[in-house]
């Protein structure tokens, strides 16, 4: 049965209905913040109007948002290289064993999990202040990397279930050893799954926002931080707002492009929100 | 295989981690929820009075139907229309693949951004809604400042980032239906409802109980988008479990019993997801 081509069509109009409403409020973020805000506040909203990007360099420079993309980039980072390799090793450990263990590992890390945040930034707090970690990145990238390990361990896992176990019988018949076998056969061939892996565990650091609140400080606070005091602000600053927010949303959207095609299995392994 | 021996060596870093940086500080928030502690104070043992009086606390019991309204809410909104959409998508002859890329973008934006770019669009006055409706000389209601409304714009922002997420998992799914399936279904005469309810939904029905398992985690815990739309009110109007304890502990500083709160909360969480599950499975035996 083919489908006739004007339901097509509507069903087409209808998505792109959707799609438009979906987009609305980040398209009308971005107006508002190259806006003055004489046009800002003009109702009904203006449509047409002399672009500024005034505001985006005052928040970005003048305003010191710099440092804290550069505190929020030293955090990510930092996760990510600590949490990728040790959750990659468990990976490989847990796709390599045979029997129940296995499993009882796994779905421990899913009930991991399922922790209310709540629940650990309370004693994350308490402790953090005993040891004097409070405002420190140290503090951000421990709570970070040991949030961020069932999600890598079980994305990384999918990963290495592709890879036949052959493989590794191959290369232990010639005199391998495991920890030669795991550097030099089996990772070469999930590198694009070590990128998606990466690329989202630095997303889930980046968007971090709970944690950020309780555990960082002057010397410390990141952009998720930043803008939700930013935005809390008098609505004077609503151009200064705006142009933050869309900043802070722009490297993500480079994130979406390069991970199109991977989108659907990161996020079955573990949601980009945690 | 004697390669196996050896294996376990490499779960160590992470056990580590775990067990120091997740484990450690569970326990310690279960041992706290026994004490009456004001940070800064010494801590005072207490039994279990902290969880008798938040089992006695009206604020409490508010706070955990708030969740559970909003929770409910947005996940059926979300499943609903992600469904509606997915299908659409599966059925749709061209331009899905761009058009999903395109609707998938508020799922990935900063949580607290997302709720920002939501409270302009709902904000009283000069807010995207208000400029036009006032434009046109109609006066709304105000979205934020009302407890009804400012509930529906909860369940709204939640829905705005996450039915993409839904979009995304249910499309994937439709399209692993095996196709002699859906064709023996046509030639049965099957309309596009049928095909879905009785064909396409059964055979997905695994992955339906793991992504709606996963929501509901997810939103018992949702934090960043009320903190930042409503932060908790007006009044208590959307004060989720999760906002109560964050209040109770952050700002009062009673560390024991939101603590307490916290563990309550883990318990309930987990019960909930075992209810879906169960529910779901026993429906699944009902029907074969």
């Amino acid at each position: 049965m083919r489908p006739k081509p004007h339901t097509q069509m509507i069903l087409f109009l209808a998505l792109c209905g959707f799609t438009v409403v979906q987009l609305t409020p980040i398209i009308w973020a971005f107006m508002v913040s190259i806006k003055q805000p004489v046009d800002a506040f003009a109702t009904p909203p203006l449509l047409i109007f002399e672009p500024t990007f005034q505001f985006h360099y005052e928040v970005w420079v003048e305003r010191g948002f710099v440092s804290f993309l550069v505190n929020s980039l030293i955090i990510a980072i930092a996760t990510v290289c600590i949490s990728v390799p040790i959750g990659t090793m468990s990976a490989y450990a847990l796709s390599r064993m045979r029997g129940g263990k296995a499993n009882t590992i796994l779905f421990g890390l899913l009930a991991m999990r399922m922790f209310p945040h709540i629940l650990l930034a309370i004693p994350f707090f308490v402790l953090a202040s005993f040891i004097g970690l409070i405002d420190t990145h140290l503090a951000m990238i421990l709570a970070l990397v040991a949030i961020n390990q069932p999600f890598t361990i079980w994305l990384m896992r999918s990963f290495f279930l592709d890879v036949p176990i052959e493989l590794d019988e191959a290369a232990c018949i010639d005199g391998c050893n495991l920890w030669q076998t795991f550097t030099q056969v089996a990772l070469p061939v999930v590198r694009p799954g070590l990128w998606v892996t990466s690329l989202f565990s630095l997303l889930l650091a980046y968007n971090e926002f709970l944690f950020a609140l309780v555990l960082t400080g002057p010397n410390s606070k990141t952009l998720p931080v930043a803008i939700a005091e930013y935005g809390a602000e008098d609505i004077n600053y609503w151009s200064l707002s705006a142009a933050a927010a869309i900043g802070i949303m722009l490297p993500i959207v480079v994130f979406m492009m390069l991970m199109q095609r991977h989108l659907a299995r990161g996020l079955a392994m573990g949601a980009v929100k945690g | 295989m004697h390669a196996q021996r050896g294996l376990w060596l490499f779960l160590v870093p992470s056990g580590v981690m775990l067990a120091l940086v997740l484990v450690y500080p569970l326990g310690y928030a279960i041992y706290l929820s026994f004490f009456n502690y004001y940070l800064g104070d010494q801590p005072r043992f207490v039994g279990f009075a902290n969880y008798v009086s938040l089992l006695q606390d009206q604020r409490f019991w508010s706070s955990l139907r708030t969740t559970v309204i909003l929770v409910s809410a947005s996940v059926t909104l979300q499943f609903v229309l992600g469904l509606a959409v997915a299908f659409g998508l599966y059925k749709l002859t061209f331009g899905a693949k761009a058009l999903n890329v395109l609707m998938f973008l508020p799922h990935v934006v900063t949580p607290v951004v997302a709720a920002l770019f939501l409270r302009w669009i709902f904000m009283g006055r000069w807010g995207l809604i208000d400029s036009i409706l006032i434009g046109f000389n109609i006066f709304p209601p105000d979205w934020l400042g009302t407890p009804g409304w400012a509930r529906l714009v909860v369940v709204l922002a939640e829905s705005w980032q996450f039915t993409p997420f839904m979009i995304l998992v249910l499309y994937a799914g439709l399209n692993t239906v095996d196709q002699s399936q859906i064709e023996s279904a046509r030639m049965d005469g099957a309309g596009n409802w049928t095909l879905l309810t009785q064909v396409m939904l059964p055979a997905i029905k695994p992955l339906i109980i793991f992504v709606l398992a996963i929501r509901i985690m997810d939103a018992f815990r949702f934090f960043d988008t009320i903190y930042v739309l409503t932060a908790g009110g007006p009044g208590t109007a959307t004060e989720t479990v999760t906002i109560y304890t964050y209040a109770i502990a952050f700002r009062l500083l009673e560390v024991g019993r939101a603590s307490a709160l916290g563990v309550l909360t883990l318990l309930i969480s987990a019960m909930a997801i075992g209810l879906v599950v169960l529910v779901l499975h026993r429906r699944d035996r009902g029907v074969v």
